[in-house]
């Protein structure tokens, strides 16, 4: 089985890695090993996290909102603040960097809710559904998922073995 | 044998009131600015001369006035000339901006909060308030901004509290299904609303402000005679800042929505997503001002 670069498991500590930080509303993609992509209180939104580690590129979108319907004007501007214009760019920017669609592994974080929404400012179901929509349409299959609660998560996404953290709660776990 | 002062300070009722005593007041040109506002005779050279002696406070103000939010058509160079392109209320709401951005510590403790991360709360619930006023009735009532602005300001007091013994908030949260206020009212007997209206009245800010920073997390309970609309409007508003991320605390979304506050409103999730999708640009760019408010601050 292919792992990770050998030159990377080599590097003797995360330290010198180099942050990438997504904001909200936007999209970032790398082929630089030592980086880090993070993505800073994940509440409604969602952070989709996709890796190549047969090339060791890495990308992350902090979206805001489902449909890009509610602003085309915005969705013009920062396609990334939707899920409808964001996400198919997001794969896109990595296929430009030589990804390849069968080895992408997908992975999912955010998408909360508050305390007893039951449906009034539901903003996070509605992101999940439409995302669960696109990758369906798409045959993109989502390897695992950290989504819903009352939690505000931060992602990092670590391109050199493409280990992913979800903290929240002043606590870090893998995904 | 321990002095009265001493003792009281062993309550969360007397270390609050320690700490309130103990916290910034807004600078005499804001009470000058809203008397000359208030006076339907004043001027612009009338609002100029209440903000002109505090030179710091009128070059954040004028940083503010020219930022995207305030959409001036040139640059403003003088607050005069801020009063006639923007009007009084823009000016006083700019002028507030600038100054609370100054009183705020670098970091909220009991919330493990940074002051950026604070204002960018205090930002995004001020232009949230006012794009969902106008979303859903077509108009940003009189003081929406600034109640938005300063909802959470009681957090400057609980927050310092809730330091003095670090990981408290966060450990009664933890795992048990409790919401930011009550876990704050079962370690303190009071929340960051009830506190942060007694702060507004310090500060001798207008009534619906300290009624919207009191009322913000529960408007259905508010009692008659308070401007129901401007609390439902900053209710939905901080639910949509932290659901959005901006400037999450400790409590993250452990917090409620009021349903009636949603409805009374007659707002949409639609809508809410419009206005989130209309507002983010300019809170990240009001809120990148802080940085400059803080450099002053750290210059005195």
């Amino acid at each position: 089985m292919l792992r990770v670069d050998s030159r990377v498991q080599c590097q003797p500590t995360p330290i010198a890695a180099r942050q990438i930080v997504v904001d909200i509303a936007d999209l970032q993609v790398t082929s630089d090993p030592s980086s880090v992509l993070v993505t800073f209180a994940l509440g409604s939104c969602i952070a989709v996290i996709v890796h190549d580690p047969i090339r060791l590129l890495g990308g992350m979108i902090h979206y805001m909102l489902p449909l890009s319907s509610a602003s085309p004007d915005k969705a013009a501007q920062k396609p990334a603040m939707f899920a409808d214009t964001g996400i198919p760019m997001l794969f896109e920017q990595l296929y430009a960097l030589g990804a390849r669609k069968q080895d992408l592994v997908v992975k999912v974080a955010g998408g909360g809710t508050l305390h007893d929404d039951k449906g009034i400012f539901n903003i996070g179901q509605r992101n999940y559904t439409v995302l669960r929509k696109l990758f369906w349409k798409n045959n993109v299959l989502i390897a695992k998922e950290d989504v819903g609660g009352t939690k505000s998560r931060t992602a990092r996404l670590f391109v050199g073995d493409g280990r992913v953290t979800i903290t929240s709660q002043s606590v870090e776990v893998e995904l | 044998m321990t002095s009265p002062g001493a003792s009281a300070l062993r309550t969360p009722q007397g270390r609050i009131v320690e700490r309130m005593s103990r916290l910034p007041t807004l600078p005499a040109s804001v009470a000058r600015l809203q008397a000359a506002i208030n006076d339907s005779r004043s001027t612009a050279a009338d609002v100029e001369t209440a903000i002109r002696p505090d030179a710091a406070l009128t070059t954040n103000l004028l940083r503010m006035a020219n930022s995207p939010f305030f959409g001036m058509p040139r640059k403003v160079e003088s607050v005069k000339q801020a009063v006639m392109i923007l009007g009084t209320r823009r000016v006083y709401e700019a002028t507030l901006s600038a100054a609370f951005a100054r009183v705020i510590p670098k970091r909220l403790p009991g919330y493990e909060l940074e002051a950026a991360e604070f204002w960018l709360h205090c930002v995004g619930g001020a232009i949230l308030s006012e794009r969902l006023a106008r979303a859903a009735m077509g108009r940003a009532p009189e003081l929406i901004f600034t109640a938005g602005l300063l909802h959470d300001v009681g957090k400057l007091v609980i927050g310092s509290v809730l330091g003095d013994e670090p990981g408290q908030l966060q450990g009664s949260l933890a795992g048990s299904g409790a919401t930011l206020l009550g876990a704050e009212r079962a370690l303190l007997e009071t929340t960051h609303a009830e506190v942060g209206g007694l702060v507004c009245d310090r500060w001798q800010l207008p009534t619906p402000i300290s009624l919207a920073a009191r009322w913000h997390h529960a408007p259905s309970a508010a009692p008659a005679g308070v401007d129901r609309s401007l609390v439902d409007l900053v209710h939905v508003a901080n639910d949509l800042a932290h659901l959005l991320g901006f400037g999450t605390d400790a409590g993250e979304l452990q917090r409620t929505i009021d349903e009636a506050a949603v409805r009374r409103l007659g707002l949409s999730v639609k809508q809410a997503e419009e206005v989130a999708a209309g507002a983010v640009e300019h809170i990240q760019q009001l809120a990148e001002l802080f940085a400059g408010a803080a450099a002053e601050k750290g210059d005195r």
